[in-house]
């Protein structure tokens, strides 16, 4: 009834206004967004964030996971890190910052062996689950088992390609109660991980939800996503339609003290989704009743979109800038002529105009020209290089050169395949812009645009795949191994799955120099090194890296602390505050 | 009318099985592997292999069919792991590949917010499609008529995304009289259910409407062409009387036909107005599993739209029997 | 009885049969002016779309060439300067992003719809005319039969079809004319149903009766008797039905199975500028104008044209309130 009123009102507060129109907004008090516009630098409303209120969350994609053995999400993902603590998680700072690895239910983020071939944590004291259970090393290798069972599939690689035992462990509903021998639990705070090689980026892998404590006890199976039992700051009180609508409330159970890294401000996490783009950007533009409290984790700001927060001061203070591992590249197959010429790889990379490319992914403020196949973030281990350079529109005199060189001096014509998918980065307008760069050096190019599985089947292929295609990477943590191993490292070449080193490059020093770089826990030292493999490769000219991408993120006008850190370009959750 | 029953339900299973038949083929074809799709973009063979396992997609498509239909009439069994048996009562459509959902439970809870659209939407294109059309009869030749004639075009021209995005801003953003729609269940709040409708039903009432009063005027004139109607006018009616208690006849039959239609394919159909307005509806569904070629979804989808235009069709014969008696139920 | 003599002698002004029908709709069509623009505006498209290749010649432009220089980067690509900017090289503004010249593209982009719009319609029309006739005339079992496939056709999802034939359809088969069949193969559902539903109607008048009586046989009663008095309704449904098609095919483009890109066509062009709606408002007026131009055209000129194949026009003319003759 109360509901119904509210409406009414609006109806009759809106006929007024229209009377009133001018005046009344002249002499409306300032709301906090303009402050927060002046101030400048840092996006959302001013002032402390303090505990209360509601969040709302306005998504497109409905939460169909909620089960931690299922989720892949880089770091642990957004609602989800809510819910589940996992032994170490993602630094919670803004950008650079926001890329290391921090201790979670762990004291620490890993104690490696001498060859970082065995990690061992210890829990923190006082952790307990939402029903005031204490959670113990055994539930985090229960949880870590079940994710190996076919009916949770979903979750990264890491754990089966790793764990001693892990390539032939089929999970805990099979093992008749075996369990996996590589993770020791000595006693109930001590948990210990036996690798089939040195890993020395293991803590970032322990971010991931499937690291989160299931105790046996409550395991329902595929019905654990239902009531999946929280050890975070929030507990499911409502899950509807599959995930489409979410309703967090406090966790009591959970004490700050045992977590610097979540905030917790809200009292009440109301998810919604299933949304539009379009209507969630309004939504949040409007900022109308809860929606000022409104944020979105999954939702950026397209092209049309920025153009029209342009000159908006007070909606561009709302505006977050987020960066994520991810590259969009030209992929060649060099066993598929002419691309087994070197020339005329290179003469493609001098060729293309990365500005046109950036306009059809949505212009410079949603993608940075890309000439590094690693990101332009130190995390990376990005080591600047330009090795065919195309200037910003392309060189088709230098292409043309080396494509007579090459022995096409009267062009040649090439096909490249690409997605019909309207994603800016696969999509048709990326593969026109390259056709029309490509033109003007001589060489036609003819499109094969593929429905989007059709696209995905045929680049994953090892067997099958196409000569020349537009492909992307992103990143499963920020550090250059997890970009370049899968792409290039020859004993990744997968045959009857999905292949992703789409060059098929099997080079023994480039595989030597990923396993010697793996076996650093200095994570500084590593990124020196991933950089430096990274401008090796990039001499054979089997990509041409086109742009990494930039995310913008809308915020409602009353939330506050917006922290979007450079490991998801996601604003982060678990900071925000509505009061 | 029992035979007429029987006939239409024995025709109705008919239609269904060749629509589960006919997706089944269609998606044998399809490119996109489902258990790939369902394991995760990271999955190494193995994996895939076990999920194709787990997903009973080992088999052939033929024997994949058969545990389909058998589902149906006899119910299935399914593993949950952690030593859980999941039992899914016949009829029972499967189990989602990618959410292990019930594909009858997702169906009956996405049902309610789809037929309310529906039924909305089809009250207002009946109202101000057929009303705008009598309209234009009346008004022929006049000033009206054309300004009519190019509005109800304009709605048909404008893409509903279009439509529905400027009554968004418009009521919502711009004016604000209402919030932005979220859906709210009949059940819980039959008053906020109406209200929360009112855009979306307007959006797609509207896109509409210009068909039924394009069809209700030409047909419409086409009777008032008609010999009794020419004997009526001799006799002194007047011309409103003419449009409005005769001639607007002409226009039942082909306006409740094409409601029919319509209506059976908004079940499955009116994906644009859903997302937009965030309605929980099962055209959204379909798009999204046709994406990830999650088939046992897909058929559910398909076999409600079936039921749907079934259930209209046969409805809508009942209908032009009851108003026009010179039609026979076939 | 009466009205059956009156029916079988040609009424004044009726088309008698032969060589001279065409000439006599020809010459009520010229009557109206409406129809004579509306037909003029679709000619003139017509023309536009063949003659896309010499026009863009005549402005210089060139609908694939990418205009970095036009559009602005750093705001989404949003083309730089007032209405879509429009300038003396671009006169309809260009396309956010790329900065393709939207005139040319447009023109090119008639080629496409027009094609498959009319194409698809009139394969629709023809298949659901048959389809709704052959339901009515042919018996009870017929029209079940006939019923339940129409059924079939109408639920099934156009979708889940385009996505199955992704991977069926040879690479170079010629786009417009797949995208006419399958568009006009698959949507004739609601064509056929409407005309059964009238032809049932028709059937217990007394004219059918009449003529079933005097001993036609099926395909007569429904060429002489049903399709003329069908022809309001169908003629106004293919009219309505245009935009459906040009929207259909840009759908069946993201499959991969429409047009393939460079080619520009309304429907995607459409779809492409639905988020720019706000930001660059010209970028989907105009398509979204054309469309609506060629839609009110062609409804203008099938209301004509119906109105001017009808045997009893003439009398209606005579009889009723003239108001007709404007309309």
């Amino acid at each position: 009834m109360s509901r119904q009123s509210h409406i009414s009102r609006r109806v009759a507060a809106a006929a007024v206004s229209l009377v009133l129109a001018g005046g009344a907004a002249a002499c409306g008090p300032k709301d906090g967004a303009d402050a927060a516009g002046a101030a400048g630098g840092k996006p959302g409303a001013a002032g402390a964030p303090q505990k209360g209120g509601t969040l709302t969350v306005l998504n497109s994609e409905p939460q169909n996971d909620f089960d931690p053995a299922r989720l892949y999400t880089s770091g642990g993902g957004n609602v989800p890190s809510l819910v589940f603590r996992t032994l170490t998680t993602r630094n919670r700072e803004d950008g650079a910052a926001g890329t290391k690895v921090v201790p979670d239910l762990a004291t620490d983020i890993g104690r490696p062996n001498a060859d970082a071939t065995e990690w061992t944590y210890t829990l923190k004291d006082g952790l307990k689950y939402e029903d005031g259970s204490p959670i113990t090393t055994a539930d985090i290798k229960y949880g870590i088992e079940r994710s190996f069972a076919a009916e949770l599939s979903g979750g990264a690689p890491y754990l089966r390609d790793w764990l001693v035992g892990g390539e032939s462990y089929e999970g805990p509903y099979k093992d008749g109660g075996k369990g996996l021998d590589s993770i020791a639990v000595p006693d109930a705070k001590t948990i210990v991980f036996k690798l089939r090689k040195p890993e020395g980026e293991f803590p970032f892998v322990a971010t991931q939800t499937q690291f989160a404590p299931v105790p046996r006890a409550k395991d329902t199976g595929a019905k654990y996503e239902e009531h999946p039992l929280s050890s975070g700051p929030y507990k499911v009180v409502g899950n509807e339609n599959d995930g489409e609508r979410l309703t967090l409330e406090r966790n009591e159970h959970w004490d700050q003290k045992t977590d610097e890294e979540r905030k917790a401000y809200p009292d009440r996490i109301d998810v919604r989704s299933g949304l539009d783009a379009a209507v969630i950007n309004q939504r949040l533009t409007t900022s109308a009743g809860p929606d000022a409290a409104a944020i979105t984790t999954d939702t950026n700001l397209g092209p049309a979109e920025l153009a029209q927060v342009g000159e908006n001061k007070e909606l561009a203070g709302r505006v977050g800038t987020g960066h994520f591992g991810y590259v969009n590249y030209i992929a060649f197959n060099p066993k598929v002529a002419p691309f087994d010429n070197p020339k005329v790889r290179q003469a493609i990379s001098h060729a293309i105009n990365r500005t046109s490319v950036v306009n059809a992914a949505g212009g410079s403020a949603l993608a940075e020209p890309a000439t590094t196949f690693l990101p332009e973030r130190e995390a990376f281990g990005f080591t600047p290089y330009d090795h065919f350079p195309a200037g910003k529109t392309g060189d088709p005199a230098k292409a043309k050169e080396l494509l007579k060189e090459a022995g096409f001096p009267d062009g040649l014509t090439v096909t490249l395949t690409h997605s019909t998918a309207q994603n800016r980065q696969t999509s048709p307008e990326v593969a026109t812009a390259v056709q029309q760069a490509l033109a003007a050096a001589g060489i036609t190019v003819k499109l094969e645009g593929l429905e989007n599985n059709a696209f995905n089947e045929r680049r994953w292929d090892a067997k099958n795949t196409p000569g020349f295609f537009l492909s992307r990477w992103g990143a499963d943590w920020p550090s250059g191994g997890p970009f370049l191993a899968p792409i290039f490292d020859g004993r990744q070449i997968v045959t009857g799955g999905s292949n992703y080193n789409h060059a098929q490059l099997d080079d023994p020093a480039v595989n030597a120099e990923i396993d010697e770089i793996a076996k650093l826990t200095d994570l500084a030292a590593a990124g020196k090194r991933w950089g430096a493999l990274d401008k090796k490769i990039g001499e054979q000219a089997l990509t041409v890296p086109l742009f990494h991408p930039v995310y913008k993120r809308l915020v409602g006008k009353d939330v506050k602390n917006v922290v979007i850190s450079d490991w998801t370009g996601v604003l982060d959750i678990s900071q925000v505050a509505v009061k | 009318m029992t035979r007429f029953v029987l006939k239409r339900t024995g025709g109705a299973l008919l239609v269904l099985l060749a629509l589960s038949v006919i997706v089944y083929s269609l998606f044998y074809l399809a490119p996109g592997d489902p258990a790939r799709l369902a394991c995760g973009e990271r999955c190494n063979p193995q994996q895939i292999a076990q999920v194709r396992e787990q997903l009973g997609l080992n088999e052939s498509t033929v024997a994949q069919y058969l545990h389909f239909l058998q589902g149906l009439v006899a119910g299935r069994d399914h593993s949950a792991g952690a030593g859980l048996v999941l039992h899914c009562d016949a009829p029972c459509l499967g189990l989602s590949y990618q959410t292990d959902q019930q594909v009858t439970d997702l169906i009956l809870t996405r049902l309610p917010a789809t037929l309310s659209l529906a039924l909305g939407a089809l009250a207002i294109w009946l109202l101000v499609g057929v009303g705008t059309g009598v309209l234009s009869a009346l008004r022929r030749g006049g000033i009206t008529e054309r300004l009519l004639t190019v509005l109800t075009l304009a709605g048909t021209g404008t893409p509903v995304f279009i439509l529905g995005l400027l009554l968004l801003m418009a009521v919502c953003a711009y004016l604000q009289w209402l919030p932005f729609p979220t859906y709210v269940p009949l059940t819980e709040d039959p008053e906020q259910w109406a209200w929360n409708l009112l855009l979306p039903w307007l959006t797609l009432g509207l896109f509409e409407s210009a068909k039924y009063a394009r069809i209700t005027r030409s047909s419409t004139l086409e009777t008032l062409a008609e010999d009794h109607i020419r004997t009526f006018r001799a006799y002194g009616v007047g011309e409103r009387a003419l449009v409005t208690r005769h001639a607007v006849r002409g226009a039942v039959a082909p306006v409740i036909a094409l409601s029919a239609v319509d209506f059976g394919t908004m079940i499955g159909g009116a994906v644009l107005t859903e997302s937009l307005f965030g309605i929980p509806g099962l055209g959204k569904t379909l798009i999204d599993a046709v994406r990830v070629v999650d088939l046992p979804v897909v058929v559910g989808v398909v076999l409600a739209i079936g039921t749907a235009v079934v259930v209209a069709g046969a409805v809508a014969d009942l209908l032009y029997a009851a108003a026009d008696r010179r039609v026979a139920l076939a | 009885m009466s009205l059956t003599l009156e029916r079988s002698a040609p009424a004044p002004g009726a088309v008698p049969p032969g060589a001279g029908a065409g000439r006599q709709v020809w010459r009520r069509l010229r009557r109206r002016p409406s129809a004579a623009v509306a037909a003029a505006v679709l000619a003139l498209l017509v023309l536009l779309a063949l003659a896309a290749p010499l026009v863009a010649h005549l402005t210089g432009q060139d609908p694939n060439t990418y205009h970095d220089d036009l559009v602005d980067s750093a705001r989404g690509g949003v083309p730089i300067g007032s209405f879509g900017g429009i300038s003396a090289d671009h006169w309809l503004g260009v396309e956010p992003g790329t900065g393709r010249d939207l005139f040319t593209r447009l023109l090119y982009g008639a080629r496409v719809s027009l094609l498959v719009a009319l194409g698809a319609v009139a394969v629709q029309t023809a298949v659901g005319v048959a389809v709704g006739l052959a339901a009515t005339l042919g018996g009870r079992t017929a029209d079940q039969v006939i019923g339940r496939t129409t059924d079939v056709m109408i639920a099934l999802p156009m979708l889940v079809i385009g996505i199955a034939l992704t991977a069926v359809v040879p690479p170079d088969f010629p786009r417009p004319l797949l995208l006419v069949l399958i568009i006009g193969l698959l949507d004739w559902g609601g064509t056929a149903r409407m005309v059964r539903a009238q032809a049932l109607a028709l059937r217990g008048l007394d004219f059918v009766d009449a003529a079933r009586l005097a001993g036609s046989g099926k395909l007569r009663i429904a060429r002489r008797e049903l399709l003329p008095s069908l022809a309001a309704p169908v003629i106004t449904y293919a009219a309505i039905k245009v935009p459906t098609a040009i929207v259909a095919e840009a759908s069946l483009s993201f499959l991969g199975v429409g047009v393939k890109p460079p080619t520009p066509s309304w429907g995607q062009m459409l779809s492409s500028a639905q988020t720019w709606f706000r930001a660059d408002p010209a970028y989907v007026l105009l398509p979204a104008g054309l469309l609506f131009t060629t839609v009110l055209a062609s409804t203008v000129l099938g209301d004509a044209v119906r109105t001017a194949l009808d045997p009893r026009e003439g009398s209606r003319l005579r009889v009723g309130t003239g108001k007709e003759r404007t309309g």
